[in-house]
């Protein structure tokens, strides 16, 4: 009897486990989806970045803007590509200005509300 | 393999080259990166026919703006004669600052343009035999050029040194175009290799050196290179003694903020 009254224990156990588990793996994904809503996604093009060692500079620059956490260079492609969040977006004059403080000549500046497609998948 | 054979395989492999680091015994008109705010040092073994000498200078360059950098070369020398003890104590001091004249930028190339200028101060010791310092003020005028793209890149710098005390003035001119070996991909990890001629013309009397410089640079990443290089004199005219054999580069970038 009591062993029977173990295994339904154990039973309710693991069922709890496993509920919980798939609710926090759905509320995980709902804020990942939520954080990505927030998110404001910048592809720029940088003319003259012509040297991985150079690229570092521009880098740098840009991981200076408000809320901007991670920086991807593309430098055969000459862009860069950040996010930040939708309320501390940056406008196209700061970006060309960051760009031409670092060295370089800004281009084309788009914004999305996705990731952008890159070529080169070469993340910091 | 004589020379010339070795000089042809090497411009023809320039010729394939893609873009590369900074060059090594020439100056870049990049002046971001580790070329901006990073602090360089370069050893320098020579070996001449009377003396051996060992120059351990530090590069200090500071950017103002990106258009513009300051900077200052505090050189350690060592020489030491054949005939004689050797002999150690920093050398003539050099500020330098660079400014951007030109810049054509376009998609993963640029051409840029600079003027260089420098003053060494004979703040090294000459009452000692042989002499650390020039005892001689030098002011350096000149300019840097460079194109680099993905597909290759070719560096110059020139420029004339004027002397006092009635010393001899000098014409110097560096070229140098590089040879990636790995994936141009950032962040990096890049191995280059350079083929540099470095040349001096001093004019009373005149004479004239050209040094071929084959030389490797490791990059590992963002803040840090290695680089080595090796001058070999191919033109030493109106030199009667204590001509050059060979000189050896061993130095290092790295990148302070």
């Amino acid at each position: 009897m009591n062993k029977l009254a173990a295994q339904s224990k154990m039973a309710g156990i693991v069922l709890f486990m496993m509920l919980f588990l798939s609710f926090s793996t759905e509320i995980k994904a709902q804020n990942s989806d939520k954080e990505q809503q927030e998110q404001v996604y910048v592809k720029a093009e940088i003319k003259g970045m012509a040297c991985p060692y150079c690229a570092f500079g521009m880098e740098k620059k840009l991981k200076e803007i408000s809320g901007v956490s991670n920086v991807t260079i593309e430098l055969k492609e000459g862009l860069a590509y950040i996010s930040t969040l939708k309320k501390q977006k940056p406008s196209k004059e700061n970006i060309q200005n960051i760009i031409l403080n670092a060295g370089f000549t800004p281009g084309k500046i788009m914004y999305s509300d996705t990731p952008f497609v890159k070529k080169e998948v070469k993340k910091d | 393999m004589n020379q010339n054979k070795l000089i042809i395989l090497l411009v023809f492999f320039t010729t394939m080259s893609r873009a590369q680091g900074p060059p090594i015994t020439t100056q870049t008109p990049v002046m971001l990166g580790l070329e901006g705010n990073g602090i360089r040092t370069v050893g320098k073994f020579i070996s001449k026919e009377k003396a051996t000498v060992y120059v351990q200078p530090i590069g200090i360059p500071y950017n103002i703006t990106s258009k513009f950098q300051i900077g200052g070369i505090f050189p350690y020398k060592v020489v030491n004669p054949k005939n004689g003890g050797a002999v150690s104590g920093f050398a003539d001091l050099t500020i330098f600052a660079k400014y951007q004249l030109y810049k054509k930028d376009g998609k993963a190339k640029t051409f840029r343009i600079l003027a260089n200028v420098k003053q060494t101060f004979p703040t090294g010791k000459t009452a000692t035999m042989p002499a650390i310092g020039s005892g001689l003020s030098q002011t350096y005028v000149g300019f840097i050029l460079g194109k680099i793209s993905s597909k290759a890149g070719f560096y110059s710098d020139f420029g004339y040194t004027l002397t006092n005390k009635g010393a001899t003035d000098s014409f110097s001119y560096n070229f140098s175009v590089g040879i990636p070996l790995l994936e141009q991909k950032y962040p990096q990890k890049q191995l280059n290799t350079f083929l540099e001629f470095n040349g001096n013309y001093l004019f009373d009397p005149n004479t004239h050196t050209v040094f071929l410089s084959p030389g490797l640079q490791w990059i590992p990443g963002r803040r840090f290179l290695l680089e080595t290089s090796f001058q070999i004199p191919i033109v030493q005219e109106n030199i009667a003694v204590n001509k050059t054999n060979y000189m050896v580069l061993i130095g290092t970038r790295f990148l302070m903020n």
